[in-house]
C-alpha cells in the first residue's frame, strides 16, 4: 500500500464508514441516555463526511454536498437540544438516566 | 503530503471516535466527542469547505458538545463515577456494528466511484456558491430549517420549564 498515493473519495467514504459503525456500537452498548446521544453525533458527523466528499470528488464538483451537511447538522442541533432537554426532564422526575431504567411507559 | 495528513487525521478521528463509545467517564467521553468533531472539520478544511468547517466548530464543538456537558453536570450522580457499559449489550452491540459495516461494505463494492484525487476547482469559492444555494433553489427547505429550530426552541422550554411549574 503507497501511503504517497492521492487520497480518492474511497478513503473518505471507508473512513465514514467506520466512523458510522463506531457510532452505531456506541448508540446500542451505552447505558447512559447522554451517552447515546453522543454516539448519534458520532453517526451524524460520518454522514456529514460521506456528503461533503461526494460532493467535492464529482467530476463537476460543486456546494450541494456541503449544502446538505448543512441541513444535517441544523437537524442534529435540534435532535441534540430536544433529546438533553428529555433526559433532564426524566432525571429531574424520576433521579434515572440510564435507558435501560426509563420504563415509565413500558406497560 | 496531502495524503499523509489524511492518514493522520483518519487514526486520530478513530481513536477518539472509539474513546467515545468505550470511556467509563462519561466526562471524558464528552470531551473525546470534541476532539472527534474538530478532527472531522479538519477534514472538511482539507476537502475545501471552509465555511461548514467553521460551522462544525461553533455549532457542534461551541453548542452540542457544551449542552451535554451541562447536562452531564446537572444529572450529578454520574459525574466522577465511572459510568459502566451495559456488558451484556457489549456482544450484540459489536455484532449490529459489523453487520453495518458489512452492509457498507457491500454497497461500496457495487457501486461505481470516480477514481483518482479530487478534481481541480481552480479556487472556486465555496462559501459565496452555499450562499447561492441557499437562497435561490434551496431557500424553502433553509426556511423549513428555521421552523424546525423554532420549533425545538419552544418544545425545550415546555418539556423542561413543565417541571418546574409542577414542583412548586
Amino acid at each position: 500500500m503507497n501511503l504517497l498515493a492521492p487520497v480518492t473519495l474511497t478513503h473518505y467514504l471507508v473512513l465514514a464508514a467506520l466512523l458510522f459503525c463506531i457510532g452505531i456500537y456506541g448508540a446500542v452498548s451505552r447505558k447512559n441516555a447522554i451517552g447515546i446521544l453522543m454516539a448519534l453525533e458520532l453517526v451524524f458527523n460520518a454522514v456529514n463526511l460521506t456528503f461533503v466528499a461526494a460532493g467535492r470528488f464529482r467530476p463537476a464538483p460543486d456546494a450541494v454536498g456541503q449544502l446538505f451537511a448543512l441541513f444535517v447538522i441544523a437537524a442534529a442541533a435540534a435532535e441534540s437540544v430536544l433529546g438533553l432537554a428529555i433526559i433532564l426532564a426524566i432525571y429531574r422526575r424520576r433521579v434515572v438516566v440510564n435507558a435501560d431504567e426509563m420504563d415509565l411507559m413500558k406497560y | 503530503m496531502q495524503a499523509l495528513l489524511f492518514y493522520a487525521l483518519a487514526a486520530a478521528l478513530l481513536v477518539s471516535a472509539g474513546l467515545v463509545v468505550t470511556s467509563r467517564n462519561i466526562f471524558h467521553a464528552a470531551l473525546w466527542l470534541a476532539v472527534a468533531l474538530f478532527v472531522v472539520a479538519a477534514l472538511y478544511v482539507m476537502l475545501g469547505a471552509y465555511f461548514l468547517a467553521a460551522i462544525q466548530v461553533l455549532i457542534y464543538i461551541g453548542a452540542v458538545v457544551v449542552l451535554a456537558i451541562f447536562v452531564i453536570n446537572l444529572t450529578r450522580t454520574v459525574v466522577g463515577a465511572p459510568v459502566t457499559l451495559a456488558r451484556r449489550w457489549v456482544i450484540p452491540a459489536a455484532l449490529v456494528s459489523a453487520l453495518t459495516a458489512c452492509l457498507i461494505a457491500v454497497a461500496l463494492a457495487k457501486s461505481e466511484l470516480p477514481g483518482g484525487p479530487a478534481p481541480d476547482t481552480g479556487g472556486v469559492d465555496w462559501t459565496s456558491a452555499l450562499g447561492r444555494h441557499l437562497l435561490g433553489d434551496y431557500v424553502i427547505p433553509f426556511e423549513l430549517v428555521s421552523v424546525l429550530l423554532l420549533a425545538a426552541l419552544i418544545a425545550a422550554i415546555a418539556i423542561v420549564g413543565k417541571d418546574r411549574e409542577d414542583e412548586k
